[in-house]
């Protein structure tokens, strides 16, 4: 138990020496996080409302739309939003919600 | 940092691509004892990041993942993965010397004993960052697995974008994570080594007359085959600037090859037949788009090649022999595209939703001052007798395949792989007659 005790002790002092050693890469990529899940947050949020193609969110969120469709990309790789229908010559975009999905599916 | 770790086999293949890994197979199955190395995380070289292959139209990834499995697989194989080269070099002096590189291990910052590959880790990491697998168009975490059908299945930990927050931890069933992790050095001895470091694309932001990568939907090739690949950033060709399903799609030929202005001056040989499998594959997911290739002249060298250009011109894939001068960002998105038709009817601007420039070839891996072999004007490893045997070099045991001694297509790098597999093993065995 004492052993035990003793490398988690050693674990945490080592830890927190990285953390000093990383300080400046672990401030930047903290700042990195903090700005994407704020913008993450704000495409999801305008989701919940209804689906949207690219330029309709960039415009509702004030986003560049390069940037938006970077998002888009990666909530759908991760499996947060799927596709929907085409519009013109763009694709719509909603919310993956399983529960209502099935829901839909038993109607 | 001293090497203590000595690891002996019977050939030793520099770079995991397909050239590298035919030719571990042909010495494997021979039962010689091979070593792959290869500086990124996965084996599969950039055949396994193409959407399909031309002329057949086969899916690459379903050629290049079965050679991958049997490779990894395989009893007399040994893959040293996400390793540099520090040195590669004759052991010892005199003639009967053998090969002796030196390695660097980088760490993963994960366990490859403990970790089961489950991608735990990656779902949890709050840190997304360009995922250069996806040619930038999307993102991946700061610790995740470079792709899904990556051989060995083991994540990265980028620690230029690590928090260490510590999530990814508590996240692992088998405790993988290892923060500590430092870089190990080995030595691998063996009597022969064979170079397969494939090829890079020049970079468009080198290209000023084609906007050095700053105008928005000019892309390269191999962005366009992840746009192409099914498991590509968008799983549909989009337009990268604002998710639009493009109408008009130009091919920019000669982007860099056949330039001396960007250190170009030879064909890089594949741009014509991989444009024009793009092509065809475009027409087939956007029926109603117009696709240009903007091309000096067609090389179809290969057998079936010209058949495959005469089928695309029969799907109406228009070929516009011209010589485009410049492109400009557009309006709506679109990049203009300036060009002198050789027909010599003049200048003309044509505006498109998406352009692709076939860039040109240069070597993946510069040898000095790593290893002494010889290298031609062009930068490829030089082949000391190119029309009977291009797969020597001027040192006795070291040989060259594919893209590494000048560009080449996927049938021709197999075929030189074959070949250098076959003369490692008769210089093998022609030294232990001599002994």
């Amino acid at each position: 138990m004492k052993t035990i005790n003793k490398d988690k002790e050693a674990k945490k002092t080592a830890m927190k020496e990285l953390r000093g050693l990383r300080k400046n890469l672990i401030a930047a990529a903290s700042s990195t996080m903090k700005i994407q899940k704020k913008d993450m947050a704000a495409i999801k949020t305008f989701l919940k409302g209804e689906a949207a193609t690219i330029p309709e969110i960039s415009a509702r969120i004030d986003m560049p739309t390069d940037k938006t469709l970077w998002y888009m990309a990666t909530l759908k790789k991760y499996g947060q939003i799927i596709e929907g229908e085409k519009e013109g010559a763009f694709f719509k975009y909603s919310l993956n919600e399983p529960e209502k999905t099935q829901e839909k599916a038993e109607a | 940092m001293v090497s203590t770790h000595i690891k002996n086999f019977d050939t030793l293949v520099v770079g995991g691509g397909i050239a590298g890994l035919q030719t571990a197979l042909d010495l494997g199955d021979q039962g010689y004892r091979v070593a792959v190395v290869e500086k990124d995380a996965s084996i599969g070289g950039k055949m396994i990041r193409l959407s399909k292959v031309f002329p057949t139209l086969d899916c690459a990834s379903c050629i290049t993942t079965p050679k991958m499995s049997a490779v990894a697989h395989h009893e007399n194989i040994t893959l040293f993965t996400y390793c540099e080269l520090n040195s590669l070099d004759h052991d010892g002096s005199g003639e009967s010397q053998g090969i002796k590189a030196l390695i660097t291990q980088n760490p993963r910052y994960v366990d490859p004993v403990k970790c089961i590959g489950c991608r735990q880790c990656e779902y949890v990491c709050p840190v997304h960052i360009p995922d250069m697998e996806q040619g930038g168009l999307s993102a991946t975490k700061a610790i995740s697995i470079p792709f899904s059908n990556a051989i060995p299945q083991l994540p990265i930990m980028d620690i230029e974008n690590c928090m260490l927050c510590g999530q990814c931890e508590k996240a692992c069933p088998t405790n993988a994570i290892d923060y500590f992790q430092k870089p190990e050095e080995f030595t691998i001895t063996a009597k022969t080594a064979v170079i397969t470091t494939g090829f890079d694309l020049l970079a468009v932001k080198d290209n000023v007359q084609y906007g050095n990568g700053r105008i928005p939907n000019v892309i390269d090739s191999l962005q366009m085959e992840r746009l192409l690949a099914p498991h590509g950033p968008y799983n549909r060709v989009l337009r990268p600037s604002d998710g639009m399903e493009p109408d008009s799609i130009a091919y920019v030929q000669c982007a860099g090859s056949r330039d001396k202005s960007m250190g170009v001056s030879y064909c890089s040989r594949v741009c014509c037949m991989y444009a024009i499998k793009q092509a065809m594959l475009l027409s087939g997911s956007l029926p109603l788009a117009d696709i240009i290739i903007y091309y000096m002249d067609i090389r179809a060298f290969g057998k079936g090649y010209e058949q495959f250009y005469q089928n695309a011109k029969a799907m109406g894939i228009e070929f516009v022999k011209a010589k485009v001068a410049r492109i400009d960002k557009g309006e709506n998105g679109s990049a203009q595209v300036r060009y002198e038709l050789q027909d010599g009817s003049g200048i003309a601007t044509t505006d498109h939703d998406l352009v692709v420039l076939s860039m040109g070839m240069v070597p993946g891996w510069n040898p000095e001052p790593i290893c002494p072999v010889s290298k031609d004007s062009d930068q490829f490893i030089t082949s000391i007798k190119p029309k009977i045997s291009p797969v020597l070099t001027n040192m006795d045991g070291l040989f060259v395949a594919g893209a590494a001694a000048g560009p080449k297509d996927i049938v021709d790098t197999i075929t030189e792989s074959g070949s250098a597999a076959m003369e490692a093993a008769k210089f093998m065995s022609k030294s232990l007659m001599e002994n």
